[in-house]
């Protein structure tokens, strides 16, 4: 394969500290090199934002409850098809695209790196050939253990030792990436159509409480020195008041590691509630910025945007509460052993001032987190919002005209309840470089295998935008910024170009990126009476079933590590 | 007499499901399950052969008493004996009337065709190969 | 040389505990398993080799020809059907979407006879459901309706439900009622704690009767409803509301009697009403191994679980339009690619006849009724025991199905990427 040759780029890289300069970017066998080697392919960036492929590291694409998302929803297949054109296959979907739309559409915005938000571990072989067919991007698995019988026995026994063992087991079995967390404890309940409401609640029948699960984790999580933070949804997910909740899980939070975060809290919109019923529901974004500026903690946005979309979680009582709500169509799928899940349609209306609400503490939230490392751009896709609202997001950020230009669209109450239109801050470029690939690759961990950074030696992953930063004004000229945020002029994955000027021009070839720590024989859960015990009794898949085989991975990529058991 | 057609799994026919040219899926795919008092009102004995007419067309098919179902009603396993009488349309939802056919019975002395000799009568040629069983 | 927990590919229970003896790569004996699972391992059956319809004659050809004469035809129709897919693995199951939509096919599979109207349900009101550990460790209360699984689904009861101990369920037999709906009663009937008879067709009522009685209405309930005294109707509906953890299964007693989707509708939204009360799930009673799997898989690759239409470029789904009877009917397919099913046994007569008139290509191990209709049968390997590959439990649980022994017989896979390929460079792809 010859070299590429990326000439006069105008380069944001901020893990290398580079800020805006003008300089050239050669590739060789999928890396940044010093040298392209001869009669490299030379492609002409000036004028044009470069920036590594952009990461996501908080998004619902691939698995079962996605699926179902498409599944339940012809009216959404409906909503975005595209024929079969060139190397591209049909596409369909809106809020929830096949798996060809994902791939499509997220490399045209020069996305290259996927984190899938939540895998049911008894269903992982299920994502992972989703991410097979989602040829585009790296893909990586947050690995459900919030309801896990086998954990929560562990913690109720204060066995720190043995909830590591059981998390390096399974994360090895199904080749997951981390540990996620999901309304902990709440899915257990969720099993008896009950939840739990604060994280000193007792799980029914297990005697421990999502205080004690979370704590646990993030201990187990450093033993095992896996790349990434525990991964945290919170309890009372969209529940008006339930910034109390995020607020004392906040302060669970110990400083373990000096490279990155120890707790990683997704979706922080959602957790950021002040007020007792929907009726008095207002902002506490500051509050939570407060809590988090300076802390060992990073959170993602969890942007709200008008229209409509599909929410789907692992929080099944939550999705309960929301149907109650919308009366539209209610789907649940609760997992044995280990999790729950829920789907439902939902349109975000400007004419609902808990909407509204909604959309400015997203915007809030980055806004008032003094340091763009610690909150990351998304929308818990499709949970906010389809990720290809992205780019308007970026320009809502960019321009505090344009945020007041929406307010004026908005329930008027808004201005009362959130302080979203009295906030001056206009982010730099640089500042959303950090929120949309630099910060995600730190927060993942996965800066070592050469992700979210352009120095000789990364991973050759670009997006090369047509936006001029020295030609445009990101804070007047909203529209040039949203419409060159959505089109890379070449996304380049792995050293190849594979989309121009949106179309996707070849045929793709990812890798999954899982996790394994390896453990002493005597934490080996696979040789563990008890542990083998729970599929011989209560799980309905053999044990020897259970492990996601090799071929499921054509391209697995595994970063190992030596657990400190 | 005119019953209601239900069709449906049994364990025999699932069992030779893969062998729909033996003995034993005929025996299967071609009876027809129904109250002891609807087959005296009928006149047939267990075993005795009765023609079915239904919307589609018209079998043979042998006659099966079973408790289980209701009177003015016959149960027929899935497969082509039943599908001869199924009609093909779904009214709009992808799915015949599998289960809500009605047909008549009437006794008979012929006999009941192979699962071959069906499909000839619906336009194919009957395979006779080797590995045909 | 005994194999443990292998998978067993028969139906959607999908049961992975079997202990399969291997001899001369032959399987010579199955623990276990239930009566359909020995039939399918120790069934040796098959059609040895490609058979081509010359006239009223056939003849043997190898596999080279027999991809060839099967992409001829495909390239040749302006319409093609591919249609079955649920007996085969997944990755077969996603060269069948790609190929369908390189021709500009309709793909269609076999839940359009089976739960396509659970589909059209599920796509009005949603589907709140469980895997089938959760009705195992927790369910008090069981309810078949419209299912037959002692004979459909023989192990449904000892693995997951009534016979089955579970986690918090110790002493299954006592601790779970079982609650059974049909019209007929049958072996699943003589086992139920309660037994609803139901007239033919009246499903529909039984069901508006049993949410009226739930949300407090039961004066709105005539004397009996569908030929069940409104005296059970209360009692069931008491049980149900008592109940800690409920689970219907329903089958195709109500998928493919009168009012079929709306059917499940009212049994989706009695659940709904009951979590109000409690906590219910209700779920569909797959009847192949892996027919879960060609809706998943159709799904992910093409936005819609059946009945799939790519002659317009883009996917486009309208079922009573783009399903395999109707097309069938209409006699709009001039070409059919038959792949793990049995069209000519389960479709209607009219279906059959039309398959007949076209050419059609069969992928099957065995001589079956399609054989008979056919112009082309290619015989490939068998999921599970001599290929392996993907399946969805009907739960949605993927599991792999092993290979266990070897064979002459190509799989599924390599059939269709054979003809896949030949089609892609024909076309210039």
């Amino acid at each position: 394969m010859s070299g590429i040759l990326v000439r006069n780029a105008f380069v944001i890289d901020p893990i290398k500290r580079i800020s805006g300069e003008v300089m050239d970017i050669a590739i060789r066998d999928g890396w940044v090199v010093e040298d392209a080697g001869p009669d490299p392919v030379v492609i002409d960036a000036s004028g044009c934002l470069t920036l590594p492929g952009g990461i996501d590291s908080h998004t619902h694409v691939c698995g079962t409850k996605v699926n179902f998302g498409r599944y339940m929803s012809p009216e959404d297949m409906r909503a975005g098809r595209t024929a079969r054109r060139g190397v591209m296959h049909v596409t369909s979907g809106y809020s929830v695209p096949t798996t060809f739309g994902n791939s499509y559409r997220y490399s045209a915005m020069g996305y290259t790196t996927l984190l899938e938000g939540a895998m049911a571990p008894l269903e992982a072989r299920h994502t992972h050939e989703e991410f097979t067919a989602t040829p585009h991007q790296d893909m990586l698995a947050n690995t459900l253990f919030d309801g896990n019988w086998s954990v929560m026995e562990a913690v109720r026994d204060r066995d720190i030792k043995r909830v590591a063992a059981i998390v390096a087991w399974t994360l090895s079995a199904v080749k997951g990436f981390a540990i996620k967390l999901t309304n902990p404890g709440g899915t257990e309940a969720w099993g008896w159509g009950q939840d739990v409401r604060g994280i000193h609640d007792q799980v029914p029948h297990f005697g421990v409480t999502p205080a004690e699960i979370i704590s646990a984790m993030i201990e187990a999580n450093e033993i095992l020195r896996l790349p990434h933070s525990v991964h945290l949804h919170c309890n009372n997910l969209g529940v008006p008041g339930n910034y109390r909740t995020t607020l004392a899980t906040i302060d669970l939070v110990p400083d373990l590691n000096p490279l990155r975060q120890s707790l990683y809290l997704t979706h922080a919109q959602f957790h950021a509630y002040g007020g007792s019923t929907w009726r008095d529901i207002d902002s506490r974004a500051e509050a939570i910025c407060q809590a988090v500026n300076g802390k060992p903690i990073v959170m993602d946005m969890g942007q709200v945007m008008f229209g409509r979309t599909t929410t789907m979680t692992a929080d099944g009582p939550m999705e309960w509460k929301l149907y109650m709500l919308h009366h539209n169509k209610w789907s649940n799928h609760d997992v044995e052993l280990e999790t729950g899940s829920g789907i439902i349609p939902v349109y975000y209306s400007r004419k609902s001032l808990v909407n509204c609400v909604m959309w400015a503490i997203g915007l809030e939230l980055a806004l008032l987190t003094n340091d763009p490392w610690q909150c990351l751009l998304s929308t818990d896709n499709p949970n906010g919002a389809p990720f290809v609202k992205y780019p308007e997001i970026i320009a809502l950020l960019m321009s505090r005209r344009y945020r007041e230009q929406e307010g004026t669209l908005l329930d008027p109450r808004t201005s009362h309840r959130t302080a979203i239109f009295s906030i001056d801050r206009e982010l730099s470029w640089e500042e959303i470089a950090v929120m949309t690939r630099a910060g995600q690759a730190k927060a993942l961990g996965i800066t070592g295998l050469g992700k979210g950074h352009l120095g000789v030696g990364a991973a050759a992953d670009l997006a090369i935008y047509p936006l001029d930063p020295d030609g445009i004004d990101p804070a007047v000229q909203v529209q040039e910024v949203i419409a060159g945020f959505s089109r890379t002029k070449y996304t380049i994955k792995r050293g190849r170009v594979v989309a121009r000027d949106g179309e996707v021009i070849v045929e793709g070839a990812n890798a999954t990126i899982w996790s394994r720590s390896d453990v002493p024989s005597q934490y080996d859960m696979g040789q563990d009476p008890a542990f083998t015990e729970k599929f011989s009794q209560y799980y309905t898949v053999r044990m020897k079933n259970y492990p996601v085989q090799e071929a499921y991975l054509p391209r697995g990529v595994c970063i190992r590590t030596e657990a400190a058991l | 007499m005119r019953v209601l057609m239900n069709t449906g799994r049994s364990i025999r026919q699932g069992s030779y499901v893969e062998r729909k040219n033996s003995q034993a899926y005929y025996d299967e795919a071609s009876a027809c399950r129904m109250h002891p008092v609807d087959m005296m009102d009928l006149g047939v004995e267990p075993g005795e052969h009765v023609r079915a007419t239904g919307p589609a067309g018209s079998v043979v098919l042998h006659v099966l008493p079973a408790d289980g179902v209701q009177r003015g009603e016959v149960f027929v396993t899935l497969g082509p004996y039943a599908n001869h009488l199924v009609d093909a349309e779904t009214r709009g939802t992808g799915m015949p009337d599998f289960k809500s056919t009605s047909i008549d019975l009437e006794p008979t002395g012929e006999d009941i065709a192979t699962v071959a000799m069906l499909m000839e009568a619906c336009g194919g040629v009957q395979y006779r190969g080797r590995d045909l069983e | 040389m005994k194999v443990v927990d292998v998978v067993c590919p028969f139906c959607g229970c999908l049961c992975d505990d079997l202990v399969v003896e291997v001899c001369d790569e032959k399987v010579v004996k199955v623990e276990n398993g239930c009566t359909l699972a020995s039939e399918k391992f120790l069934g040796d059956h098959r059609l040895q080799s490609p058979i081509l319809r010359e006239g009223f004659g056939w003849r043997e050809i190898g596999y080279e020809e027999a991809i060839s004469v099967a992409a001829d035809i495909l390239l040749a129709a302006d319409l093609p059907l591919l249609y079955g897919w649920s007996g085969t693995h997944g990755e077969a199951q996603s060269v069948g979407v790609h190929l369908a939509e390189v021709l500009g096919g309709v793909i269609d599979n076999t839940s359009t006879v089976c739960h396509g109207p659970s589909i059209l349900a599920i796509q009005e009101v949603g589907h709140p459901g469980c895997t089938l550990g959760q009705v195992k460790n927790r369910a008090d209360v069981v309810v078949y309706w419209g299912a037959n699984a002692i004979e459909a689904h023989p192990r449904h009861m000892s693995r997951y439900t009534t016979f089955t101990q579970g986690f918090f369920v110790k002493d299954a037999h006592l601790a779970r009622t079982v609650i059974v709906v049909d019209t007929r009663r049958t072996e699943t009937a003589e086992i139920a704690d309660e037994f609803v008879q139901v007239e033919a067709g009246y499903d529909y009522e039984i069901l508006s009767a049993l949410r009226a009685i739930v949300r407090g209405r039961e004066d709105v309930i005539s004397g009996a409803v569908g030929g069940v005294a409104k005296t059970q109707l209360i009692r069931v509906a008491e049980i149900c509301k008592r109940a800690k953890f409920g689970a219907i299964f329903f089958g195709l007693g109500l998928t493919m009697s009168a009012g079929k989707h709306k059917n499940i509708r009212n049994a989706i939204e009695l659940v709904e009403e009951l979590n109000r009360h409690t906590k219910w799930t209700i779920s569909p009673m797959r009847g192949h191994w892996n027919v879960y799997g060609s809706n998943e898989v159709f799904t992910w690759i093409s936005g819609y679980p059946f009945a799939v239409d790519f002659s317009r470029g883009i996917a486009f789904y309208n079922p009573g339009e783009t399903t395999s009877v109707d097309i069938l009917r209409r006699g709009e397919c001039d070409a059919c690619l038959v792949v793990g099913s049995d069209p000519g046994a389960h479709l209607p007569r009219a279906c059959a006849a039309h398959l007949a008139k076209i050419p059609t290509i069969q992928l099957d191990p065995h001589v079956n009724a399609t054989t008979h209709l056919a112009t082309l049968q290619i015989p490939v390997a068998v999921s599970g025991i001599d290929a392996e590959g993907t399946a969805y439990r009907m739960d949605g649980v993927p599991i792999r199905v092993q290979k266990l022994v070897e064979t002459k017989f190509p799989d599924d896979t390599e059939v269709l990427s054979a003809i896949y390929r030949r089609v892609r460079e024909v076309k210039g792809q």
